[in-house]
């Protein structure tokens, strides 16, 4: 019986036996070579659902939002829909960043990147929804509270919609600065690595001048650590908020309780699954299996089946609320919802948000790559069908049964969702292309106490005699 | 430095001590500004209202300086025409007149144009009513597609004398085969002028002829009593009415009138619960589902062929007691009881059957239940309807035979029309001489000569007798729009009078009351005796032949095919060109843009595959049936209507029109005229038909898919024995329902004793609300002094009629979307007319029909307001939920919040009003609108809005500023008569009550909380959001209540 210097249930955070400059090596790779045809495939791809994304919302803003499908008993449709789902996607990376950080979870080193870049874009797609929803978003400006000609004409203050709009661009702030801050460093390095003039003065502007001295360092840790502890409310806030929309609101379906905590795992539920999406991608194409491990997959959907669990819970206390209270109209909005001409959305939202999450109880199927690639997608998904259930499936039918409609979309707003999609991929390929997608300087933290190589000089030392441990482990610092 | 002096005019120069004087005043015309007396100036404040009215218009000039305007053409008044000032409308006394029908009408003109038609309510025999269709006048006036000059063959041309010495040569060349064909006229001076024009062509004659033909009703009458006329039913003196087949609300004979007296005793005051018992009882017994139908306390059906049949077993049942066998279980329950109200006294049978042997059998009744002389007057005759159907199929065989020299048509459309209309246009083209006085190149006009149009009744002068010794006249609103000729003018030109029409009116007029009592009748609009009388007749046919002849008519086809009238579109017209009218939907089926096939539930599941709107079905597309009869046949879509005869089915005329008819009228639904037949004595409304299921589907745009009201408490329906026995039962369930939000939780509980607000009629209806509306809410509550406008709607009375949709159309500028955008649920209406039915689908004599008008209820605590990001929409301190619409940016979270859904956003640029160029939505029928022609319709007081802000019911608030300023400058605290919203002031039936709350002296006060509050409810008050619009509950006189019974298969179903 040897001691053991870690525990043996512990899975190194990066595999292969990785030395600092191989851990910058590898990273660095991807921005200093030439972009792969598949890179160009990709963006290009992109471009053009941007561009489509363009087009259809130039179309909408210029003949009106008659151009989509909404009526006037449905007066949100897919816009907000979208909205919610990209908000939702957006939780994943300020969570990670954030909260992870507060509680030390180390394994956030290898993903927090990726997931915060993909927080920030992912809310750039959000804010395009609720801009061009508006039916003359020329005046857009009204909602902000700026001084003006118009006497003291302020928003009002009451509206959910104002209270979005001060949520989602603080979110948007905060998260920005967090994900610049920890790129300083790393542009640092890159900086320093560059064989070009452009290259250096580039990335030497990104990096304000970080020279690497122990009071940067201090600094930069300092910063995290607030900006950490600022954007933890606000992952909880931001959708709370989003989900005040419909729960300040009087149409049964929407007005509850139990929508702050409900949106909010939900929101960690598809940023999670959409962090999911992208990092299987990213690491099988840029070759970077070796730091983001199967560990951090399982991780990742450990966190799925949590927030798939909690969001079938809500979706099973909205039916028992809805029976409970013994309001008709409560009843019968959940009949209809569950029942109604839009069935299929609200069953489609069942199986892929709380059916298809239970399989990751299973070991074997929460590191099975292909089927977390493929879960993941279907809880996006779900994720979808759960915003769509909740704002069609709410208007459609509701107290008065002479304004029943039904709703489907038209091309401009289809058009304007595959948009996002571009926008979001845009940002994602250049942001794969120019910025180091892992933090070189943190996951460099981890590498000498969670690394394999750190794991396999421990089992070395292991192996030791109880003096020989004590004495290295003494004289090892 | 010189020191010339310019002087400006030569009076300067003078320099006289007029010039002097001029000079020292600094205004030197009088201003046209109505000075409102001495009660402005010295009402307690006016330093105040000095500097309110400073502030208020320097903030506007400011607010209005900054806004970018685009230009539009404005020619400002260079002289002020005497009586118009710019801003303040005026109104004239004129008369609707359509096909015969006539409506006292007053004209609402603003810088000389006509926008806005309401009723006078001088007339006692409408009393104000009015319908859709005399209200969308004002946009017929203003059609683009009408004629701008006279035509021969089809090509414009300059003069009307071109026109006159042609025709007077072609009539003289006639040889006195000469036919003037009209619609039925009801002016006395037209009938002089067609007598003179007669004169002057010996052997000319005038032939009347109705599209929806009254013949069998005027010639029955005329073999019953002796004299070819329609009677004068008073509807408000029927204690029971019984109707077969006639739609009395709608458009049979004189619709407005009836509906006046019918809702008449159904006004009903809950506090004086005789009122309650004494509502009449209407029966009807029909084939489809007709909007009258809908209205009726009972009601089965038959088919069209048995209306003949059933009367005759009502005669026998009425007479003799002879049992009725109809082979309808319902039906013969529903004669026996009928039978015995009707004898009751005060009992009234009216059919809308053009046979007349059918008609011969209901006068019987009417005899022998003592109708006559207690409802049905003969001492004024009505003359709505004067056509008799031989006569026209006379002339139209004479035209083929070639012995037709020249015809004259007046307010008639044969070749769209008259049955057999290929057989008319080929007559036509036999006619060497052929003249109309078309408004535009109808399917008729296209084919004449010469088209000489005639003014638009708006444009006219002329006079009304509808009944005799009710005159009412009709004054022109403004000059003629087009180069148009009053058609007696034509005729008396080319009878060779001197004299203008308008000068023989005048003379006619003038000698017959003296030019002081004119003047005074004109201001008025009518003269009407003073004291109406009622003088019955006696029977005098042969009722036992018309029984026998009646019995005979067999059916062998399995279905009927009824041909019938909407209320909206009538018998054509221009008014299938009326965009309002095209898309007010169907009281029944509430279907807009189209034409269709009413069809029964049940046949058409078992039989053409197709269904009434399914709990998963929100198709708009439906199958197309074709329906046949003889070698003439229709292919229409089918729309699924409970409570039609399963063996009936209903198509409505009016579409089916010609290009030429106009943008919105063209290619819409089929002609259905043509399955109509002459029988030798009159035309049919109904024919044997076969029907064919087709393989195509065809989109149709109803406005309301779902049917049932799913037994939810949005509104409250009693019959008339059960609120009798128990008034309270809406207040005990509101008590119950609010139970916990009406009491102070700062007390102790224990401490009350006994009901806080009374109980039964003691109940405290004001104080209760005020309870619930302070102890409902956490937050603190607002005082709300002043005025606090609000709106009651009496669905007792309310007929579904539409006449009010169509009134906040032409009062708010609200836009027409096209069939394509109602389709996909993007109408703009302020308010519309729900409709939920109750019963079994597979029975249509259990179905129930409930009409509840929906506006903007302008909710106290409104869930819009707080919504709203930029405040676009708020409150104002006299209760109104306000828009501004220039605040708006279109988030539509307002109607998402709203529970009512009575929100409008303009989807899309209707009214090429937003800031984009060349993106005005056009769908090819609704666009002329946007033509500077028909934009002369808008009301200048109302913002036109544009794209992308949301908009709805404002209580007609520029009436509201009107009424207060109204009472200002009277001095007088605001009344009741200062202010009536568009929708109140056109509903007939008088249904829609207005008014200051807080005056507890106004109606709208002691309709709530005094007459009726045993009927009050709100819509949704339990969830706090304090509607300012409230209803009174529906009392259907008949033991057997539909909704909320197990019966309620449309519930049942969620259909």
């Amino acid at each position: 019986m040897h001691l053991k210097y870690e525990s043996f249930i512990r899975e190194p955070l990066v595999d292969g036996e990785k030395s600092y400059s191989d851990v910058t090596a590898d990273i660095c790779r991807p921005i200093e070579q030439k972009p792969t045809k598949l890179w160009y495939f990709g963006f290009f791809v992109a471009l053009a659902f941007l561009g489509f994304g363009a087009f259809s919302v130039f179309w909408e803003v210029y003949w009106g939002l008659g151009t989509w499908g909404i009526n006037h008993t449905m007066g949100w449709g897919w816009d907000i829909t979208n909205f919610v789902w990209w908000v939702g996607i957006g939780h994943a990376g300020t969570l990670i960043s954030a909260i992870l950080l507060l509680f030390r979870q180390h394994w956030r080193t290898g993903v927090n990147r990726a997931a915060e870049a993909m927080t920030i874009f992912a809310v750039m797609c959000a804010g395009q929804f609720p801009i061009f929803h508006m039916g003359r978003v020329w005046d857009a400006m009204y909602v902000l509270p700026l001084p003006n000609t118009r006497g003291p004409l302020w928003p009002n203050f009451n509206s959910a919609l104002l209270w979005d709009v001060f949520a989602i661009s603080t979110y948007f702030t905060v998260s920005l600065l967090f994900w610049y801050s920890g790129l300083i460093p790393d542009f640092a390095t890159i900086r320093d690595r560059a064989k070009t003039k452009l290259r250096k003065r580039l990335y030497g502007l990104a990096s304000f001048g970080w020279t690497g001295t122990a009071k940067n360092w201090q600094r930069f840790e300092s910063l995290s650590l607030v900006l950490a502890g600022l954007s933890t409310p606000l992952v909880l806030s931001v959708h709370t908020i989003v989900s005040f929309d419909f729960a300040t609101s009087v149409i049964p379906g929407w007005h509850a309780t139990i929508f702050p905590p409900y949106f909010v795992a939900g929101a960690i539920f598809s940023g999670f699954a959409m962090v999911n999406t992208l990092l299987i991608l990213v690491r099988k194409l840029y070759r970077l299996e070796e730091y983001i491990t199967m560990g951090h997959i399982e991780a990742m959907n450990k966190v799925i089946v949590l927030t798939g669990s909690i969001v079938g819970i809500a979706y099973l206390t909205e039916l028992f609320m809805a029976w409970y209270s013994q309001v008709i109209y409560e009843q019968e909005a959940f009949k209809w919802r569950v029942m109604g001409p839009y069935w299929w959305s609200y069953w489609a939202m069942m199986t892929c948000n709380v059916v298809s999450p239970q399989f990751f109880w299973f070991k074997k199927l929460r590191r099975n790559i292909v089927f977390s690639f493929i879960l993941s997608i279907v809880v996006n998904i779900g994720m979808w069908f759960e915003r769509f259930v909740i704002i069609a499936t709410t208007l459609y039918r509701d107290y008065i049964p002479s304004n029943w409609t039904y709703y489907s979309p038209t091309w401009p707003e289809l058009g304007f969702y595959l948009g996002t999609f571009g926008l979001f991929f845009t940002c994602f390929f250049l942001f794969s292309k120019y910025f180091p997608v892992i933090a070189i300087a943190e996951i460099k933290f981890v590498l000498k106490t969670t690394g394999d190589k750190a794991h396999k000089d421990n089992l070395a030392l292991e192996e030791k005699s109880l003096e020989e441990f004590i004495e290295i482990a003494n004289h090892a610092h | 430095m010189s020191q010339k002096k310019y002087w400006k005019g030569l009076e300067e120069l003078a320099n006289t001590p007029e010039y002097q004087q001029s000079v020292a005043n600094e205004f030197n015309e009088e201003l046209p500004v109505e000075m409102p007396g001495d009660n402005l100036l010295n009402a307690q404040t006016p330093r105040r209202d000095f500097l309110k009215f400073l502030g208020f218009s320097t903030l506007a000039a400011t607010v209005a300086a900054s806004c970018e305007m685009p230009v539009r053409k404005a020619i400002p008044y260079a002289i002020k025409p005497e009586n118009i000032t710019p801003g303040v409308p005026n109104y004239y006394a004129s008369t609707f007149v359509d096909n015969g029908e006539c409506v006292p009408a007053v004209v609402k003109t603003v810088e000389g144009r006509p926008i806005m038609i309401e009723g006078n309510t001088l007339s006692k025999i409408t009393e104000g009513g009015t319908s859709a269709r005399m209200i969308a006048a004002t946009l017929s006036l203003y059609d683009k597609t009408r004629l701008r000059q006279p035509h021969v063959d089809g090509k414009p041309v300059d003069t009307f004398e071109e026109i006159d010495s042609q025709v007077s040569a072609a009539l003289a060349a006639a040889n006195g085969a000469i036919y003037l064909l009209t619609g039925t006229l009801i002016s006395p001076t037209t009938d002089n002028v067609i007598a003179q024009f007669l004169a002057k062509y010996p052997g000319a004659k005038h032939v009347t002829f109705d599209p929806v033909s009254y013949s069998g009703m005027l010639l029955a009458n005329e073999m019953s009593y002796g004299k070819r006329m329609l009677p004068n039913y008073q509807f408000d003196k029927a204690r029971t009415v019984l109707s077969i087949g006639a739609d009395f609300l709608g458009t049979w004979i004189s619709p407005v009138e009836y509906s006046k007296g019918y809702t008449k005793s159904r006004k009903v005051s809950s506090k004086d619960i005789a009122t309650v018992s004494n509502m009449n009882k209407h029966y009807q017994i029909e084939g489809m589902l007709s909007m009258t139908g809908a209205n009726a306390d009972e009601r089965a059906t038959c088919r069209p062929s048995e209306y003949g049949k059933v009367a005759a077993a009502l005669y026998e049942q009425v007479a003799s007691g002879t049992q009725p066998n109809t082979g309808s279980k319902n039906l013969d329950k529903l004669i026996v009881k009928a039978a015995a109200d009707l004898k009751k006294g005060n009992g009234l049978v009216v059919c809308g059957s053009n046979d007349v042997n059918t008609q011969i059998i209901v006068n019987a009744i009417n005899a022998a239940i003592g109708a006559n002389g207690t409802t049905i007057d003969f001492s004024t005759p009505a003359k709505n309807k004067k056509g008799i159907d031989a006569d026209m199929v006379a002339l139209v065989n004479a035209m083929n035979a070639g012995q037709v020299g020249a015809l004259i048509m007046h307010g008639v459309n044969p070749a769209y029309e008259y049955f057999d209309s290929a057989k008319f246009v080929e007559g036509l083209k036999k006619v060497k001489t052929t003249i109309s006085f078309a408004d535009r190149l109808d399917e008729t006009a296209k084919l004449v000569k010469y088209v000489v149009s005639d003014h638009h009744w708006l444009e006219s002068w002329g006079d009304t007798e509808a009944k005799d010794g009710y005159i009412s006249f009709i004054q022109p609103t403004i000059a003629p729009l087009f180069k148009t000729r009053a058609f007696q003018d034509s005729l008396l030109k080319w009878a060779g009078a001197t004299e203008t029409y308008h000068d023989q009116f005048n003379a006619y007029w003038v000698g017959k009351l003296g030019q002081a009592t004119f003047d005074k009748a004109l201001q008025d609009g009518i003269i009407e005796p003073a004291t109406p009388s009622i003088v019955g007749a006696s029977f005098a046919g042969n009722v036992q032949d018309a029984i026998a002849k009646a019995k005979a008519v067999k059916s062998a086809a399995e279905y009927e095919v009824i041909v019938f009238e909407t209320a909206s579109l009538g018998t054509g017209g221009a008014w299938s060109n009326n965009p309002w009218l095209q898309e007010l939907p169907d009281p029944i089926s509430k279907v807009a843009w189209d034409n269709y096939v009413m069809m029964s539930p049940k046949t058409a599941k078992e039989k053409f595959d197709a269904e009434i709107t399914t709990v998963n079905q929100v198709d708009p597309k439906k199958r197309v049936l074709k329906v046949t009869v003889g070698n003439k046949s229709v292919e229409l879509p089918v729309i699924v209507v409970p409570g039609m005869h399963h063996n009936v089915v209903a198509i409505a005329i009016g579409y089916g029109r010609d290009k030429s008819v106009g943008m919105a009228a063209a290619d819409l639904g089929k002609n259905a005229y043509p399955l109509l037949s002459f029988n030798g004595q009159t035309f049919s409304n109904y024919a044997d038909a076969k029907i064919e299921k087709t393989a195509t589907f065809y989109p149709v745009a109803v406005t309301q898919t779902h049917n049932s009201a799913e037994n939810r408490p949005i509104f409250y329906e009693y019959s008339k024995d059960e609120f009798v026995k128990n008034p309270y039962e809406l207040i005990d369930e509101r008590k119950a329902a609010l139970a916990h939000y009406v009491n102070d939780p700062a007390h102790d509980p224990k401490d009350h004793h006994g009901d806080p607000f009374g109980k039964g009629k003691d109940f405290d209806a004001r104080g209760f609300e005020k309870a619930f509306e302070k102890f409902g809410t956490h937050y603190p509550v607002h005082e709300k002094p002043g005025l606090h406008w609000a709106m009651s709607i009496d669905l007792n009375s309310c007929t579904g009629c539409g006449a009010c949709v169509i009134a906040c159309h032409a009062e708010n500028n609200v836009s027409v979307v096209g069939k394509e955008r109602v389709i996909k649920v993007q109408e703009m209406s302020w308010l519309k007319i729900d409709r939920y039915f109750a019963g079994d689908p597979n029975d249509p004599d259990t179905i129930q029909t409930v009409f509840q008008p929906m506006l903007c209820m302008h909710c106290d605590n409104a869930p819009c307001e707080n919504v709203c990001p930029v405040s676009a929409t708020n409150h104002s301190s006299e209760g109104i939920n306000q828009m501004a619409y220039n605040r708006c940016i279109g988030t539509k979270y307002c109607a998402n919040n709203c529970p009512y859904k009575v929100r409008r956003f303009n989807w899309l640029d209707w009214n090429d009003a937003d800031c984009f160029e060349d993106n005005l939505y056009s769908d090819g029928r609704r666009d002329d609108i946007n033509d500077d022609l028909t934009r002369m319709v808008l009301n200048p007081d109302v913002t036109v809005r544009s794209r992308g802000v949301m908009e709805k019911c404002s209580f007609c608030v520029q009436r509201l500023q009107d009424g207060k300023l109204k009472a200002k400058k009277e001095g007088t605290p605001l009344k009741d008569h200062h202010v009536t919203t568009a929708c109140q002031s056109a509903c007939g039936g008088g249904c829609i009550t207005f008014g200051n709350l807080n005056d507890p002296e106004s109606a709208i006060y002691q309709d709530r909380y005094v007459n009726n509050k045993e009927r009050l409810f709100y819509m949704l008050e339990q969830i706090h959001v304090l509607p300012n619009v409230s209803y009174l509950s529906k009392i259907r006189n008949t033991e057997v209540l539909m909704t909320g019974s197990d019966k309620d298969e449309i519930y049942n179903q969620h259909l």
